[in-house]
């Protein structure tokens, strides 16, 4: 029976690193669910199966912790002791959420510009550049212990990660209305 | 003569005893069921040789029933009883009836207190043999299906695997498993359909490419789905699904048929009859255009000629808007058209070369269609019934199924918390905080909805249940975890507690939409009870109601139009054929004989039906123009 004490990376055979080899990742949850997934044990006892889905239950939980970069963020620290929940915990940063409304407001402005499509691409590109800076600075925060900086990171890419759909939801509804 | 086999004690089972599993597709219109027989998946016959099981159940006075070709059949002139396209149905409450359109010829029963004495959402259909639900009429179907399988593989079944629609949301899954149980057939897996059809072709066994995007086309006969799959490592993931729920093989009938009147210049004609013949006309004329370029057309004494290019012309606009609904699903999984690497056509109506050449156009690649259309979803079942069957040790195979649309929790104001969101590979467990927002509070509300929508009236209400007997502490004191755990079927279970005093309030849900433990075992009884009955005596009692209602309904025929419709030797060549069935059904203590007494009033009496029919078709139409009878 699969340890449910062990930590999502020792899980996956994976360091305990916020940079993962998306590769190694997907190769041994294709292992796990090779073994304990419940379509294995059809013909087993009530009892076998039961364990066989909370098995795969906890294999996908930790698939999904680490694909995202920000739940796999939050995770690390929770391995540190950091425990908090980010749907009523928010960023202080006065100006980050100054920012935040500009590029909201920026937008809801891009339907009334000349190419509305080239203007929400630009906005796309710009989120996940900004994106990208949040997990190098989580990185760094984490590396020196400042948890409570990095927990700021991890607050904030919540933030990026509703402006993104946010984003991918306008691109959408432009195109629609070209065709 | 077989050789006598000495075991030891406890060693009795072959190593490698074959386990008898079979993969079904329960269609809307068509059922089918497939299994592996000596390593090739191949599609389970009836008796006579058809494939196809049409999905109609017709219920008969003493609780018997009519599945398939026969129901079929005879639902023209028993529509009430008779249900087709239960599958719409499925998983459906009585508030969805109405948006399901008013086209249901069925009779629903108001009261929603089901025949097992506890209350239900579940539509109920009035029939002559008690209210029936589209989960008992599904049964019948899957009873009739188990039969056929257990009858051709001579042994009783391990278990199948039953496809559902890939945008199948949990009530309808739910209500496909029940139906299951009802028949007594053990569900190793509910698979996606599109997912089967792309294991049919043996997508995921190809190793070259570690991920793989997949296309699968789904014309049938008056729906269109497609979905795009993305393979990745054995993982089969839903990325899109779209399509038309009124969109199908029957639209390009029609156009042909209305071509038809134009050009033999009976658009104007008032004569059902010759509609319909324009309409069977045009079916074949479909059918033939696949293997032939120009095909001659015959309505009554019109004689011409239909070209393949002509009829391409034709039906464009519909190809079209199947295109359309490839371009949206592809654009809802962030892809382009030449990321797709294969292309699978499923559904008869895929036969057309015109739609596998619009579609290649559209894909920029030939679709695959060496498999039967038909027949390919129940072909990908088996397989993967063999599989989880333990027929195929050393396979490979495993399909990751994710969930296709997010779960979640009603919160203040209306508005729904996601807890797992929407391409969450299946099964999962994952758990949520809440707390009291009063003091005191000793209950709450626990609300379950499906769907991605911000607020509850847009998406679907799942479930709802008190949790009670929380202690009372201030507002924010109590720790209340709900846990939601989907199994690898893509069925929820729902469970409740207060923790921070230990005390446990845990809840099972079953969907709003669903039936109820209890409901589902007085229905097994019932049906075991019926089994148990004696067959024969069964078959009697049918043919003597049968022989009650063709009397019936000459009875009260003749005595409404005997004399303006029948000359004296026709009232007394119906009335010899009567006296016979009377004799048979008083005399006789068999049921075959009774049966042929009937059959003969049935065919002594098709002039004088058709006759009737003919003049109801005439006052029925009388002031209303071609125009309403062609959609």
């Amino acid at each position: 029976m699969l340890d449910f004490k062990q930590s999502y990376f020792e899980l996956f055979g994976l360091p305990e690193d916020y940079n993962i080899d998306p590769s190694v990742l997907a190769n041994s949850f294709r292992e796990l669910q090779a073994k304990y997934h419940p379509d294995r044990f059809v013909n087993s006892d009530e009892q076998e199966r039961r364990v066989a889905v909370q098995t795969t239950g906890f294999i996908n939980e930790a698939n999904e912790t680490l694909k995202s970069s920000r739940l796999r963020a939050r995770y690390m620290l929770q391995l540190k002791g950091v425990d908090f929940d980010d749907e009523i915990d928010t960023t202080s940063d006065g100006m980050f959420l100054l920012h935040q409304m500009e590029m909201r407001e920026a937008l809801e402005d891009v339907p009334n510009a000349k190419d509305p499509i080239a203007r929400v691409d630009d906005i796309a590109h710009d989120v996940e550049a900004q994106m990208d800076v949040l997990k190098e600075s989580f990185v760094e925060h984490f590396a020196a212990e400042k948890y409570a900086e990095a927990k700021e990171d991890v607050l904030k890419m919540k933030f990026f990660e509703r402006l993104c759909q946010e984003v991918k939801t306008l691109t959408e509804k432009l195109e629609d209305e070209m065709f | 003569m077989a050789l006598l086999q000495i075991s030891e004690p406890g060693m009795s089972t072959a190593p490698h005893e074959h386990r008898l599993a079979v993969g079904i597709d329960l269609g809307t219109t068509n059922s089918l069921v497939a299994s592996v027989r000596s390593g090739v998946a191949e599609i389970l016959c009836d008796s006579e040789g058809n494939a196809l099981l049409p999905s109609v159940v017709r219920y008969l006075e003493n609780g018997a029933t009519e599945v398939g070709k026969k129901a079929q059949d005879n639902q023209l002139e028993d529509l009430p009883n008779t249900i087709s396209s239960a599958k719409r149905l499925l998983g459906r409450g009585i508030k969805d009836l109405k948006t399901l359109g008013g086209s249901l010829p069925y009779e629903f029963a108001t009261a929603s207190s089901s025949s097992h004495g506890t209350e239900s959402n579940v539509p109920q259909i009035k029939t002559v043999a008690g209210n029936k639900t589209a989960i008992e009429v599904s049964a019948e179907i899957l009873k009739t299906l188990k039969q056929r399988a257990e009858e051709s593989l001579g042994g009783e079944l391990k278990g199948a695997v039953i496809t559902v629609p890939a945008y199948f949301d949990d009530a309808q899954r739910q209500a496909t498993k029940d139906a299951a149980r009802l028949a007594d057939l053990k569900v190793f897996r509910l698979l996606n359909e599109p997912t089967a059809a792309a294991v049919a072709y043996g997508l995921d066994q190809k190793e070259e490419l570690s991920e793989r995007i997949i296309a699968v086309y789904d014309l049938g006969g008056g729906t269109f789905d497609i979905s795009i799959l993305k393979l990745n490592k054995g993982v089969f993931e839903v990325m899109a699904t779209g399509g038309d729920s009124a969109l199908g093989g029957d639209d390009f009938d029609h156009a042909i048929a209305e071509w038809i009147l134009e050009e033999a210049l009976l658009e104007d004609t008032h004569n059902t009859k010759i509609h319909r013949k324009a309409m069977i006309e045009a079916r074949r004329v479909k059918e033939a255009l696949t293997d032939n370029d120009e095909v001659t057309v015959n309505l009554e004494d019109w004689q011409g000629s239909l070209s393949r290019s002509q009829f391409d012309e034709m039906v464009a606009p519909l190809v079209k808007k199947t295109l359309m609904a490839c371009r949206r699903a592809l654009r809802d999984s962030n892809l382009d058209k030449d990321q797709v690497h294969d292309v699978v056509m499923v559904g008869g109506s895929t036969r057309m070369p015109v739609v596998r050449e619009k579609v290649g156009e559209f894909f920029g690649q030939p679709p695959l269609v060496d498999i039967d259309p038909d027949k390919v979803v129940a072909i990908g079942a088996a397989l993967q019934a063999d599989v989880l069957a333990g027929n195929k040790p050393d396979a490979e195979m495993l399909l990751l199924d994710v969930i296709p649309l997010s779960l979640g929790l009603e919160t203040y104001g209306g508005l729904v918390e996601k807890v797992i969101t929407r391409n969450t590979t299946i099964p999962i467990t994952r758990a949520q905080e809440f707390t009291t927002f009063k003091d005191n509070q000793t209950a709450m509300t626990v609300h379950i909805l499906q769907g991605e929508r911000e607020t509850v009236e847009e998406n679907r209400s799942l479930a709802k249940f008190a949790l009670k007997g929380i202690p009372p502490m201030v507002a924010g004191a109590a720790r209340i975890k709900v846990t939601f755990q989907v199994d690898a079927d893509g069925l929820l279970n729902v469970h409740a507690e207060e923790e921070t005093t230990g005390a446990k309030a845990g809840v099972e849900v079953k969907p709003s939409y669903g039936l109820t433990d209890s409901e589902i075992e007085g229905m097994i009884r019932d049906s075991m009870d019926n089994a148990q009955a004696d067959m024969e005596a069964r078959k009697l009692r049918e043919q003597l109601v049968e022989a009650d209602r063709t009397l019936e309904a000459l009875d009260s025929a003749m005595a409404s139009d005997a004399d303006r419709m029948l000359n004296d030797e026709e009232k007394k060549t119906l009335l010899a054929a009567r006296s016979e069935l009377m004799e048979a059904k008083y005399i006789s203590k068999d049921a075959e004989s009774v049966k042929a007494a009937i059959k003969n009033m049935e065919k002594v009496a098709e002039f004088y039906v058709a006759r009737r029919m003919d003049d109801n078709v005439k006052k029925a139409m009388a002031g209303h123009n071609v125009d309403e009878f062609n959609k």
